[in-house]
């Protein structure tokens, strides 16, 4: 296949991408200690990304014959031509990036395909079941597997020549707890790039179905938090979530070039001094983080990109169409999700550097307050930065010391105020993304953590 | 040989070979596809693009264990077929898995406009180019931040062991504009309209990039609000923010027999005001979901879910009917890339008689929400979030439009705390909505 691309790509007038993608997945749910879903799916295509006129064309097929692939890079190069005609801003170039030439495995010592179906599916039933013996109040369990396999060849008219891997196994466990009518649910999910071994060791199934257990029948008794400004400290689920969903989207160059808050502020204080802010390929800190990937979907060598330093903007996170735009290297940050999207801006691991102080002076740092885990139901956050997360587990922390657990609690604000709020930052670090998936126009495998903070933020709660 | 014989005999080879490997019972549902979108980003044309595929979703049964396996890869479909067999081998047996048994209905008309198959990638640019002049004759402080025109054309297919042998073309239009007004350092929130049509010419984006746009500009300038405790009227795109998933949660057979769900166990039970009737119509004329027949081949109908504010009815699929005993309500959704699960069509809010001017006429204090950013716990039914182009109102009128302000309650409580709805209804995204008037909703200002 990649010979075949490359002589297409080489008889081609003017700049195209192609990009050969192969992916199997497989999905294993069980709820109520019943079987809800065993599936699998194969697809594979070729999405072409065609430059004319200083305007990019896209098409997908899943004709791999030769003349298949030609029609769509015809398909590509007409969308394109089709829009040069009305299109203000014409695309100056791209910039040149370093290539990742050549096969890139993934990097596991234990792969998903030497674990057969039956040992997957009893792992989930086992887990389900463990919920709904978890709590006389539980009412509903379920538990789920999902792997996905990627194939990818990139090849670029200007020389990206990419054969690359990737393999993510992800678990999600929920609970369902009842009381007097009210129900309250729990959950966790974990996900990383890697093997079999990797995803359970990393976070035992087992201690997920435990703590879903425990936050479902908590809830179920817990009050309202009151709305309003606090001081909180944020576990690392939190503070990725805050890294990835409210500062990371402000610095994706096409949403930067869209008008976001971040858009004037290179080089400025945007962030607390104790802030430094990084979106990586690579795993630093701790393995197998979700988004770590050697090689973007331009065929670019992904690098570890510095957003912020001890509070100041240093950069944004770039395709080659912005790097060029903006006169700097690409970063690797060019993804699409199946070989039917085109490639657009997306983070990888994203995460705040840790500091040097311990969870429990963070904590008994604060006279009245919150400490908050993960993201619960429901998030958003616009490209001024403005967010609101439901957050998963929230505990009022008073005189020092953490105590009752409170329902419904929301975390909203500014996230560049939030970050100039903070006052101290732990030692720890941890990844905590979840089952880790981005959505933006398209999904994306990314990851996200850091360490413990402890900033001020407004709680949604009930006047 | 056209697109819906070429697919049907595509079908009928997969439940033989899946059969020749093992298989007791066998459904067949896939999805023939030719799309076409263009995108506005930054008030400027973006990438435009086509993409076809060919999509085929086997559910395998043997002796009741059942397997799901799909592919895009059509020189590969006896392995998927394999794999189908393979996964359902391996599975716990459920006596509630069965397939849909064939019954007599007429197709829906103009699900499909023939003139749809020379709509081209240029014609798509051509309605983006017009969202963007619309926008630049309303006002020059206004940028359409986002846009999207998409086109799918789309050839469905089941067939099953039972006998189903069905398939249905249909073609699609739907288009969105993001508006945004900036005014030197003020910025409006951002406004969202969508609209769809199955026909070319029942296109019309222009009233979609004029809505959004008029509610950018209506929320420049907007200044902090007011913490109370009281009357919230929710917009069509709130409601569909706030409500609309969690009756889908609800009234959802699966999470009953799950026991997730509180208003599973109520039906006939009152969990709302009386003003409240909810219906889903999956022949809906003109609807978004609209389609003959669902994803397991039953066809479509309309089904009353809360009656006057009594839960009615639960929607099913053939899983659940079976294994609550009751009748099949044609519910069951999903692609052929998945496993049929159950979600409503075409669901709407039966509109009430007092317009939106009305409902905020006799309001001392309270809050307009025309787009709702935050979550909605379909399971405990708590709602949070930040009230987005809100306006204050005060003795009857909207006072000001007001920023920062979140909104947060329970859906539960405030469904039997209704006290209005109106006349006017819009459509957000499949569902058909009016405003709601909320009482007792909790609103603190930053």
């Amino acid at each position: 296949m990649q010979e075949l691309l490359e002589r297409i790509a080489a008889r081609s007038s003017g700049w195209i991408e192609l990009r050969f993608q192969g992916r199997s997945t497989k999905q294993i749910a069980v709820r109520n200690g019943e079987l809800e879903e065993s599936s699998s799916k194969r697809i594979q295509g070729i999405g072409v990304r065609a430059l004319v006129d200083g305007v990019f064309g896209f098409a997908s097929t899943t004709d791999l014959t030769e003349q298949g692939i030609l029609r769509t890079v015809e398909a590509a190069q007409g969308a394109a031509r089709t829009s040069a005609s009305a299109k203000k801003q014409r695309i100056k170039g791209l910039a040149a990036a370093s290539f990742g030439v050549g096969t890139f495995p993934v990097a596991t010592d234990d792969p998903l395909d030497a674990h057969p179906l039956e040992e997957k599916l009893a792992l989930v039933m086992r887990i389900d079941e463990r919920v709904r013996r978890g709590s006389s109040s539980i009412v509903s369990s379920s538990a789920s597997y999902a792997e996905i396999q990627d194939e990818k060849i990139i090849v670029t008219s200007d020389g990206a020549r990419t054969h690359l891997f990737v393999s993510i196994p992800e678990f999600r466990v929920m609970a369902v707890a009842q009381k007097n009518g009210d129900q309250c649910f729990g959950n966790k999910s974990n996900s990383v790039a890697g093997g079999w071994s990797d995803l359970l060791e990393l976070l035992p199934p087992e201690e997920m179905a435990d703590y879903a257990v425990r936050m479902a029948v908590e809830q179920l008794t817990a009050p309202h938090p009151p709305g309003g400004l606090a001081t909180v400290v944020l576990d690392p689920g939190l503070v990725g979530v805050l890294s990835h969903e409210a500062i990371g989207h402000t610095v994706e160059a096409d949403i930067v070039l869209g008008g976001a808050i971040t858009a004037d502020k290179m080089n400025e204080k945007v962030a607390s001094e104790l802030i430094t802010m990084i979106d990586s390929g690579g795993s630093e800190h701790l393995p197998h983080a979700t988004g770590t990937l050697a090689v973007d979907d331009e065929g670019v060598v992904t690098r570890k990109t510095t957003l912020i330093e001890n509070g100041v903007l240093r950069s944004y996170l770039h395709n080659r169409e912005t790097a060029a735009h903006f006169g700097v290297e690409p970063t690797g940050n060019a993804r699409a999700f199946e070989y039917s999207d085109a490639p657009i801006i997306r983070m990888r691991n994203t995460y705040i550097e840790p500091g040097d102080t311990s969870i429990e002076d963070l904590i008994a740092g604060v006279d009245d307050g919150y400490y908050m885990c993960g993201l619960g139901f429901g998030g958003q956050a616009d490209s001024n930065a403005e967010f609101m997360f439901g957050v998963r587990e929230a505990r009022r922390i008073q005189n020092g010391k953490v105590g009752e657990l409170v329902r419904g609690a929301t975390l909203t604000g500014n996230a560049f105020d939030v970050l100039h709020s903070v006052d101290a930052v732990g030692s720890d670090f941890r990844w905590d993304l979840g089952a880790g998936t981005c959505g933006k126009s398209q999904a994306a495998k990314v990851d996200a953590g850091g360490p413990h903070l402890r900033c001020k933020a407004m709680i949604g709660g009930r006047q | 040989m056209n697109n819906e014989t070429q697919l049907r005999e595509r079908c009928r080879e997969a439940l033989e070979l899946t059969k020749r490997h093992g298989a007791d019972e066998v459904e067949i549902f896939a999805q023939m596809s030719h799309a076409i979108s263009a995108d506005i980003e930054k008030h400027d044309l973006q990438t435009s693009s086509s993409q076809e595929e060919t999509m085929i979703g086997i559910r395998a049964l043997v002796n009741q264990q059942v397997g799901f396996a799909c592919t895009n890869v059509l020189d590969e479909l006896e392995t998927t077929c394999a794999d189908a067999v393979n996964l359902a081998k391996a599975s716990p047996k459920d006596e509630n898995n069965v397939l849909s048994e064939p019954v007599p209905f007429e197709s829906l008309p103009d699900l499909y406009d023939p003139k749809a198959e020379s709509f081209s990638v240029s014609d798509a640019v051509q309605q983006m180019i017009l969202m963007i002049e619309t926008a630049d004759s309303i006002d020059s402080r206004l940028i359409l931040g986002g846009g999207t025109f998409a086109v799918n054309l789309q050839t469905r297919c089941i067939v099953n062991t039972r006998g189903i042998d069905l398939a249905e073309n249909s073609s699609l239009f739907t288009y969105y504009a993001l508006a945004t007004a900036k005014d030197g350092a003020k910025v409006s929130n951002m406004a969202f309209h969508f609209d769809a049509s199955h026909s070319v010419d029942g296109i019309d984006v222009v009233p979609v990039a004029t809505r959004a746009c008029q509610d950018a500009l209506g929320s420049l300038g907007a200044v902090q609000g007011e913490s109370f405790v009281g009357p919230v009227i929710l917009s069509p795109s709130a409601v569909q923010a706030v409500l609309v998933n969690l009756f889908a949660f609800q009234l959802n057979a699966k999470n009953a027999l799950r026991g997730s769900s509180r208003w599973g166990k109520a039906l006939g039970e009152t969990i709302a005001h009386p003003s409240l009737t909810v219906i889903d119509n999956g022949r809906m004329p003109g609807g978004v979901a609209t389609e003959s027949f669902d994803r397991e081949g039953m066809p479509h109908c309309e089904l009353t879910l809360i009656d006057s504010g009594v839960a009615a009815a639960l929607m099913h699929n053939a899983y659940t009917a079976v294994a609550m005993n009751v009748a099949n309500t044609s519910h069951s959704s999903g692609s052929a890339r998945s496993t049929p699960g159950i979600s409503p069509t075409n669901l709407s809010i039966r509109p009430g008689e007092a317009s939106k001017d009305e409902l905020i006429g006799d309001i001392k204090q309270g809050l307009l929400v025309n787009r709702f950013s935050g979550s909605s716990n379909p399971v405990s039914g708590d709602f949070s979030g930040v009230a987005k182009a809100a306006y204050l109102i005060k003795d009857g009128k909207l006072d000001r439009p007001v920023s920062g302000t979140l909104i947060a309650g329970n859906v539960f409580e405030a469904l039997q705390n209704l006290s209005g709805m109106s006349s006017e209804t819009e459509r957000v995204f499949a569902a058909t909505l009016p405003y709601l008037r909320l009482e007792g909703v909790s609103v603190t200002a930053e």
